[in-house]
């Protein structure tokens, strides 16, 4: 199976050769042969020996695009299907760990202090689209894209909740 | 041993794989659209898919088709397991002779919807298919009634899903549209029963692909389609997310979700999301993810009368279905549109053991001769008649305004609802205040010296006595007005104790729902 | 003699004052508001009380309802932390009118110090340089375009009721001046309830450098080294250290010896810090007089082997500081890196939510002040710092070191943190040499290289991240489980009704 690294843009093989008993299993991984034993398994969670060393990952999201896991600490995501990628985003654009291309979410709660753009207005990546307050701080969001304000979702002086919309930038 | 018999096994097997051909995959590819296979692949678990009839072919011969024979014909079908749970499928392959649909793809389908209504599986149908093959003629046109036929059997018996990511055209669309939900992906999905050229030709309209039957098109305008995904990828994890809400059929409950939300947790916070003037909206969906396990959601027809929310969530882990009045569009109010989405996804829920929660805030029905000459009537009491058919547990939640027909709409208690519980915000009546006083009082108002202020104090009066929950709590409609911060555990509690409830009806053949 | 205290505060810094307390046999009182139910401060005091609701407004910086519940509480004294009330004058009074031991310096000291220009006038009464800018609160935003049209471009907006680097804007030209002069004075109502402002002048390649002081009632001064505090973002501190590279014993003395100077000018009372700048050429500027425990106090700690919370109590109890200037010598390297719960790519975002685990790092040299434990929540309603690692060493190179072991070993999970950014500032040959200055992170372009460390870090685990997600699709399969059994209820339904 071919994976691709989101984090690097690495291109990585790996496959389940053969599963023995008592949750042990051999995988091949990058032309390599490892040995697995699972250590304890739930849908969150798995801690293993690879080849003898400890390690532990948690699984954050999974669906069927990709994949993200802390792995010992790291934070990794794999797109699952790097070959079908360009088919299925030619049509639609891709997506970044961002998500959605239209929408500006918030990365915080807080309240809308200032509205900095109108509909219309051309913007560029980085210009303020609105100013929040949050843990007494005034934070400024940020275009993540290039574009023209769609729509705006939030009126001065509303509580914004973590990803909630802020505007469409098309 | 059999050297030739094997070669020559392998040599078919891998042609009907191949299907339509390198040329045709690629063109399927350039077009940004995955093959049958593909997507398959993605929707299933890794390796779970068994494919039938991968060897039929079609046996007709006129117009020269002898001789554009293809293993699958145009349509690939079996069954897999996704996240462990059986289904069967179909899949249009488009690279087949465009996916059209032959006699011999028909009796594919059915059989693996027969299969699934022998077994109690959900069905999933891919759609990307040129629609009827011409060239089979009358065949053709059999085969799609035999189609919705089998259909019709599943309705009701195990969940139907539909993901279109191609062209549907003509008769084709009915199929989808007798599933139980429908997702459309947008820039790649059409459906529509007259395309656009002979749209131009007949009416002399113009209107593109997408304008008249694209995914935004049919999510917004016509709800025919109950999720638009982003991309196929979108596609099949809308897919997995329903299927992870519904039973595999009808004699099932829903899976039950370990999602360690504390069932007992309290939100001191809901009280304020109501703004103090009852004429200011606020978002009802606040309310929703605040109650609802890990503040998740499904919503379906999204786009589709947003002045009403449906969709699928889990308290303490249990699905539930939620109706609610969407305060911010069209001020909460019931209309055609909305009757219909409601209604059609209450029947859902009653079909498969899915407990029904409403929340209530909505000031009456749409007025106008639009809504009358469309008939808001007939369509409205759609609504009713699911709400009293349903026999699942059905509670409702009055957070705001329920007056006069509205409020016996959403789910009130003589519906035939098990607990009905308000908020101290609710105000239950025939009608609001200003209304009531502007129809009870017409002759003192007229006469009055000073009309404003004996306005108010009228108003002030009725809202008074009649414009809050305990009115109706006297009577026992409302079962218990609670504090908003207890709206949680109020409802799991509620779910626990109606947990077995069993209703009988006396038996018909089916009853004459206003269509 | 102090019996029990109150703290007027929350998070790690009440935490601190209650290990102190403990050490020293005082009960500890603490306060919480509705969001602070479950936190460590609440489950570790003697007593507890709720004083209202998250907002802060409502509760840590609701003056009566604190000095109301230490009197019912029967505590004798008030510590205020750092933030919130321990800089506000009005309440150090009011705690005074009430009777209540204020462990800090007295309101018309704070008065004095928190006014950043009587603050000024008072140095230079004192001879102790301060930085060139405005001579006094600018109301106008034209006014203050003049002074920064005078003085130059780029200048500071600062806030004069700021404190831990809020309210300070760098704008480079007329237009940023006046699109912050909005905001700022926005948000210095918002946290301070007033408004004024005014302009400095802003110094490139600078180091921030701090003194530790402590004076007690009976007139006795000391400084207790300094801290270079140089590593910053938006104004705000990152990384401390002491001593700091640039500082030789020399200097320590003469600096150390203008601190002291200030602290007696303004007639400073307690533990409180004088911050200074210091430009290339070894210029120092006095800035401000912080009048409060602050938050890198533990770096001071390390060095020094003092407690400082309990110099501040000994001081409150009118007992002489037990020390002179001349035994105090700085032993070994302390640094520390506070750990916020901020999103370091989307410009330092607060992240906020449940912490659903955490490993917290120990071993020889290392310390962590933190409220962290899993199941733990980081509120939007407060400030961002989760958890101050400090790391010391014999010398610099060894303290370094300690800390990026330390750091690799500290897990937060359920919110961003800067962990990853520190562990790359720490590994460079900039920081290494001591080549610090307030726009370090600009300078070096400190984030381009945390995104290829990240990249580096992300390529070596992934054999082991791509061994894991082969395996969780097998779980998914329920072949490492067993199967569920399939439902027999299909098979055996009877006609229904």
């Amino acid at each position: 199976m071919k994976f691709k690294l989101e984090n690097t843009e690495e291109n990585l093989d790996g496959e389940i050769l053969q599963s023995l008993s008592n949750n042990e299993f051999v995988l091949k991984i990058k032309g390599k042969e490892l040995n697995l034993k699972i250590l304890s398994m739930t849908h969150e969670k798995i801690e293993f020996m690879l080849d003898s060393t400890y390690h532990i990952a948690k699984y954050l999201e999974n669906n069927t695009s990709r994949i993200t896991l802390v792995a010992d600490g790291v934070k990794l995501t794999f797109n699952k299907h790097p070959d079908l990628d360009k088919i299925v985003y030619k049509n639609s654009g891709s997506e970044s760990a961002m998500d959605s291309q239209i929408n500006l979410k918030s990365q915080i709660p807080g309240r809308v202090v200032s509205i900095n753009v109108a509909v219309g207005d051309k913007i560029k990546q980085g210009d303020v689209v609105c100013v929040l307050e949050s843990m007494k701080m005034q934070v400024s969001i940020k275009s993540h894209k290039d574009g023209a304000v769609k729509s705006i979702k939030i009126k001065q002086g509303a509580s914004v909740a973590k990803n909630d919309v802020l505007a469409e930038i098309e | 041993m059999h050297s030739e018999k094997i070669k020559k096994f392998s040599h078919k097997r891998r042609e009907a794989e191949q299907a339509g051909g390198e040329e045709r995959i690629k063109a399927q590819h350039d077009k940004g659209k995955l093959t049958a296979r593909e997507r398959i692949a993605l929707l299933l678990d890794e390796g779970s898919f068994t494919e039938i009839d991968a060897f039929v072919t079609h046996h007709y011969y006129e117009f020269d088709m002898q001789n554009k024979k293809f293993a699958t014909d145009g349509v690939v079908t079996g069954y897999g397991t996704i996240s462990g749970r059986q289904v069967f499928l179909f899949a249009y392959d488009f690279t087949v002779l465009g996916g059209t649909l032959s006699e011999m793809g028909a009796k594919k389908i059915t059989k693996v919807m027969d299969h699934a209504i022998r077994t109690g599986c959900p069905i999933i149908g891919i759609i990307d298919s040129g629609g009827a093959r011409i060239q089979e003629g009358i065949l053709s046109l059999d085969g799609f009634a035999s189609i919705f036929y089998h259909n019709q059997l599943a309705s009701g018996v195990v969940p139907q899903i539909t993901a279109s990511i191609g062209p549907s055209a003509g008769g084709a669309v009915y199929s989808p549209a007798m599933t139980d939900f429908v997702i459309m992906v947008d820039k790649i999905a059409t459906m529509f029963v007259t395309g656009p050229e002979v749209v131009k030709t007949v009416l002399g309209e113009e209107v593109s692909f997408d304008e008249l039957g694209g995914a935004i098109s049919h999510g917004k305008n016509s709800g025919v389609a109950h999720f638009v995904a982003k991309n196929e990828y979108h596609c099949m994890d809308l897919v997995k997310s329903l299927l992870s809400y519904i039973p595999q059929n009808n004699t099932e409950e829903p899976p039950h979700v370990e999602t360690g939300d504390d069932p007992n947790r309290l939100d001191n916070n809901l009280i304020n999301i109501i703004p103090e003037n009852p004429l200011q909206p606020y978002d009802m969906k606040e309310i929703i993810h605040s109650v609802v396990d890990n503040h998740t959601f499904f919503e379906i027809h999204e786009l589709f009368a947003p002045n009403v929310i449906v969709g699928f969530a889990r308290l303490n882990g249990k699905t539930v279905g939620i109706v609610a009045n969407q305060p911010m569009v069209l001020a909460g109010a019931l209309d055609i549109d909305s009757s219909n989405k409601a209604a059609r996804f209450i029947r859902f829920c009653d079909c498969y053991n899915i407990p029904i929660i409403t929340f209530v805030d909505t000031p009456g029905y749409m007025p106008g001769t639009n809504q009358e000459h469309n008939g808001i009537i007939r369509h409205g009491s759609k609504l009713l008649y699911a709400y009293c058919e349903a026999t699942v547990p059905k509670i409702t939640m009055i957070i705001g305004k329920a007056y006069g027909g509205a409020y016996i709409a959403m789910a009130s208690k003589n519906l035939g609802t098990d607990m009905n519980y308000a908020w101290p915000t609710a105000q239950i009546a025939v009608l609001g205040s200003e209304a009531a006083v502007r129809i009870m009082n017409r002759k003192e108002l007229e006469t009055a010296k000073d009309p404003v202020a004996l306005k108010k104090q009228l108003v002030d009066n009725f809202t008074e006595k009649f414009a809050n929950p305990y009115v109706a709590a006297s009577y026992g409609t409302i079962d218990s007005v609670i504090d908003p911060a207890e709206t949680r555990p109020a409802l799991i509690r509620a779910l626990e104790a109606l947990a077995n409830k069993r209703e009988k009806r006396v038996p018909r053949k089916h009853g004459n729902i206003n269509l | 003699m102090i019996k029990k205290i109150l703290i007027a505060n929350r998070g790690e810094i009440a935490i601190r004052v209650i290990k102190t307390c403990n050490a020293l046999g005082i009960k500890s009182v603490a306060v919480y508001s509705d969001e602070d139910v479950n936190s460590k401060h609440v489950k570790m005091a003697t007593e507890s009380y709720h004083i209202g609701a998250a907002s802060p407004s409502q509760s840590y910086l609701n003056m009566e309802k604190i000095v109301e519940t230490a009197i019912n509480s029967g505590a004798d004294a008030i510590h205020p932390g750092y933030g919130f009330l321990s800089e506000n004058a009005d309440f150090a009074d009011l705690c005074e009118k009430k009777k209540l031991n204020f462990i800090g310096p007295s309101g018309k000291s704070m008065r004095l110090c928190g006014d950043k220009m009587l603050c000024k006038a008072a140095m230079s009464k004192a001879q102790v340089p301060t930085v060139p800018g405005s001579p006094g609160i600018v109301e106008e935003v034209e006014k203050a375009l003049d002074i920064a049209n005078k003085i130059g471009y780029p200048v500071l907006l600062k806030s004069v009721f700021g404190g831990g680097g809020r309210g300070i804007r760098l704008v480079h030209n007329e237009k940023e001046l006046r699109q912050a002069f909005e905001l700022a004075s926005g948000e210095s109502k918002a946290a301070f309830g007033k408004s004024a402002l005014f302009v400095e002048k802003f110094l490139p390649k600078i180091r921030h450098i701090e003194f530790q002081l402590a004076r007690d009632k009976h007139g006795n001064a000391v400084h207790i080294f300094e801290r270079e505090c140089s590593i910053q973002r938006r104004h705000q501190k990152l990384i401390e250290m002491s001593p700091s590279p640039v500082v030789d014993q020399k200097t320590r003395d003469e600096i150390g010896q203008l601190a002291v100077n200030a602290a007696i000018a303004v007639d400073y009372e307690n533990a409180g810090t004088a911050e200074f700048l210091r430009l290339d050429d070894g210029t120092f500027y006095f800035i401000e007089i912080n009048a409060r425990l602050q938050v890198e106090h533990p770096v001071t700690e390390l060095v020094s082997g003092l407690d400082l919370v309990k110099l501040q109590i000994d001081i409150a109890n009118g007992e002489p500081i037990p020390f002179k200037q001349k035994d105090l010598k700085v032993n070994g390297c302390a640094i520390e890196c506070r750990i916020n719960a901020e999103d370091t790519f989307l410009d330092f975002a607060p992240s906020t939510g449940k912490i659903t685990d955490v490993d917290i790092p120990s071993g020889p040299g290392v310390r962590v002040d933190t409220y962290l434990y899993p199941g733990s929540s980081v509120s939007p309603y407060y400030d961002s710092l989760m958890a101050k690692l400090i790391t010391w060493g014999q010398n610099f190179e060894e303290s370094r070191q300690r800390m990026v072991l330390a750091l690799s070993d500290f897990y937060i999970e359920g919110v961003e943190t800067a962990i990853p950014l520190y562990k790359t500032i720490l590994e460079t040959q900039e920081f290494i040499k001591g080549d610090l200055s307030t726009d370090f992170l600009d300078r070096f372009k400190i984030l381009d290289r945390l995104r290829d460390d990240l990249k580096n870090e992300a390529s070596k685990k992934a054999d082991v991240a791509l061994a894991a997600t082969l395996i969780h699709s097998e779980f998914l399969k329920n072949k490492i489980t067993p199967r569920k059994e399939h439902s027999m209820r299909w098979k055996t339904q009877l006609d229904r009704h």
